[in-house]
C-alpha cells in the first residue's frame, strides 16, 4: 500500500443492501458489475495484482466499518467468480483469475487485461525508441526508465504474460531463463 | 315616409340594400381586424423571433432563463412541444404554416435541444433499468444529465426540461410515463403499474429511506403476510434493494446509488 491519496469509494459502498447478494437476478448482474468494477479501481489505486481473498475480506474493500457491512468469503469469491467469467458466459469479462485453481483463494486481478497492458507497453517502447534493443523484464518493471510508468513495480507474472500477447503478434521476443527474461521489441 | 317604412315593392330592394351595406361594412371591419390582428401577431413573432435570436444561447445554456422563456410562451398560449412536434424541419421557408412554430423561431436549435435531452433519459433509463427497476426520480435523472458521462458533456437542465423531454417522447410511443409516488415524480420506463400498497411502501421508504416489515406493521397496521407480499413484490420488480446483515430485513430504494457507476 502506498502514500497516495486516500482511495475514493464510490456512493455505491455506503448502501447497505451493497453487501448483500441480491436475490433478483437482474439486480444482482448490476450489483456484480458494480462490485467488479469496484475491486478493480481499488486494486488500480493501490497497485495491486494478486488479490488474496482472507486478506481483502477484512480490508476496506470488502468491509465497510462505517456501515458494518461486510462480504462473507463466500460472496467474495461469487464477486471474483463473476469477475472472471467471460462476458460470454454472463461474467464480469474475465477482470479476475484464480491462481490457485480450485481452492480459490488468491486470484490476479486483471483492472488492465493483458492485451492492455501489451498496448500500453508497446507504445511507451515505441515512443521511447527503444525497438531492437534488448531489456530484461526486471529493467522493464523497475527499471529507471519505467519509473513513471503505470506498470513500475508490476508482477513478473503479469508482464510476462502482457509480453506473450505482443510474442503472438509478433511484436516482441521473449528469451532466456526463469527469473533472467529478456525481451526484444519490433 | 313610404321609404321610412318600406311599404310597397321598393321596401325589398331597400332591405335588401341596407342588408347588404350591412354585411359590407361587417366584412371591411372583419378584415380590418383581421389585419392589424395578424399585423400584431407578425409583430409579436418577430420580437419574440428577435429575442431568441438575442438570447438563444442563453436559452440553451441557462437553465433559469430557458424556464422562464417556456413559461413566458405558456402564459400567451404557446407550447412550444405542440410546435416542435410537427414534422417540419426539412420544410421551412416558403411554406411557413408546414415548419413548426419552434422550429421558426429558434431554427430547430430549440428541437433539437430537447430531442437531446430526451436521447439522454432514455439512455440513462435504459442504462439503470437493472439497478433500479426501470423507476428513476426525476431529479435523479436530472442531476445525471447534468454531469454527462464524457468531460464536458453535461446538459444543465432543470426538472421541467426533462419533463418536457419525456413529453416530447410521448408521440413515439416511448413507453416512458411519468408517475408520482408520494411527492416525488418518476420516470417509468417498463410497462407496469404500482399498485397501492406498493406505491405506500415507495413513499415510506422515501421519507424513512428504508423499510423493514415491522415497521410496516407497526406504522401502517398491515398484517404481517400483506407487507411481506408488496416488499416482495417490489423486491421482484427490482424497485427495492435487500439488506439481509441487519437485525431485521431492511429494504432500500436504490434511488441514490444513481451518483457514481460511471
Amino acid at each position: 500500500m502506498t502514500t497516495a491519496p486516500p482511495f475514493q469509494f464510490p456512493s455505491t459502498y455506503s448502501f447497505p443492501p451493497f453487501f448483500t447478494p441480491q436475490p433478483n437476478s437482474a439486480t444482482r448482474t448490476s450489483q456484480l458489475q458494480k462490485w467488479s468494477s469496484l475491486v478493480q479501481s481499488w486494486c488500480r489505486h493501490h497497485r495491486i495484482y494478486r488479490l488474496t481473498l482472507s486478506d481483502a475480506i477484512e480490508s476496506p474493500l470488502f468491509y465497510n466499518s462505517a456501515l458494518r457491512k461486510r462480504l462473507s468469503m463466500k460472496d467474495a469469491r461469487d464477486v471474483l467468480d463473476w469477475m472472471a467469467k467471460s462476458e460470454e458466459e454472463g461474467g464480469g469479462g474475465q477482470r479476475a483469475e484464480w491462481i490457485d485453481g480450485n481452492s480459490k483463494t488468491v486470484a490476479r486481478i486483471w483492472w488492465k487485461r493483458p492485451e492492455e497492458w501489451a498496448g500500453i507497453v508497446a507504445d511507451w517502447v515505441e515512443n521511447t525508441g527503444q525497438k531492437n534493443v534488448v531489456l530484461t523484464v526486471y529493467e522493464l518493471i523497475e527499471g529507471e526508465g519505467a519509473m513513471s510508468q503505470e506498470w513500475h513495480g508490476m508482477d513478473t507474472d503479469v508482464m510476462l504474460k502482457s509480453l506473450n500477447v505482443l510474442v503472438k503478434r509478433g511484436k516482441a521476443q521473449v528469451f532466456g531463463g526463469e527469473g533472467q527474461e529478456g525481451v526484444k521489441f519490433f | 315616409m313610404a321609404t321610412r317604412r318600406g311599404v310597397g315593392i321598393g321596401a325589398f330592394a331597400n332591405r335588401n340594400q341596407t342588408s347588404q351595406s350591412y354585411a359590407n361594412h361587417g366584412a371591411t371591419l372583419r378584415s380590418a381586424h383581421l389585419a392589424s390582428l395578424q399585423t400584431q401577431l407578425s409583430v409579436f413573432q418577430s420580437l419574440l423571433h428577435t429575442f431568441a435570436i438575442e438570447h438563444g444561447s442563453k436559452i440553451k445554456s441557462n437553465p433559469t432563463f430557458r424556464a422562464e422563456f417556456a413559461r413566458m410562451c405558456n402564459a400567451i398560449g404557446v407550447d412550444p412541444l405542440a410546435g416542435s412536434n410537427v414534422k417540419g424541419k426539412n420544410s421551412r421557408k416558403g411554406q411557413g404554416e408546414n415548419a413548426s412554430f419552434w422550429t421558426q423561431i429558434m431554427g430547430g436549435d430549440m428541437n433539437d435541444f430537447y430531442f437531446e435531452v430526451a436521447v439522454r433519459v432514455v439512455e440513462l433509463c435504459r442504462e439503470t433499468r437493472s439497478e433500479n427497476g426501470g423507476l428513476i426520480g426525476v431529479e435523479e435523472c436530472r442531476k445525471r444529465v447534468g454531469k454527462g458521462k464524457a468531460i464536458g458533456s453535461g446538459l444543465e437542465v432543470t426538472d421541467d426540461d426533462v419533463l418536457r423531454a419525456v413529453k416530447s417522447l410521448e408521440p413515439l410511443g416511448s413507453g416512458l410515463a411519468i408517475i408520482r409516488v408520494g411527492s416525488k415524480q418518476y420516470i417509468r420506463s417498463v410497462p407496469k403499474e404500482l399498485n397501492t400498497d406498493q406505491s405506500t411502501v415507495l413513499e415510506v421508504i422515501q421519507v424513512l429511506g428504508y423499510v423493514s416489515i415491522s415497521m410496516l406493521r407497526v406504522n401502517l397496521k398491515w398484517e404481517e403476510a400483506r407487507a411481506q407480499t408488496v416488499v416482495d413484490d417490489l423486491l421482484a420488480d427490482g424497485l427495492v434493494w435487500l439488506d439481509a446483515q441487519g437485525e431485521e430485513n431492511e429494504y432500500w430504494s436504490p434511488q441514490n446509488l444513481l451518483d457514481d457507476s460511471g
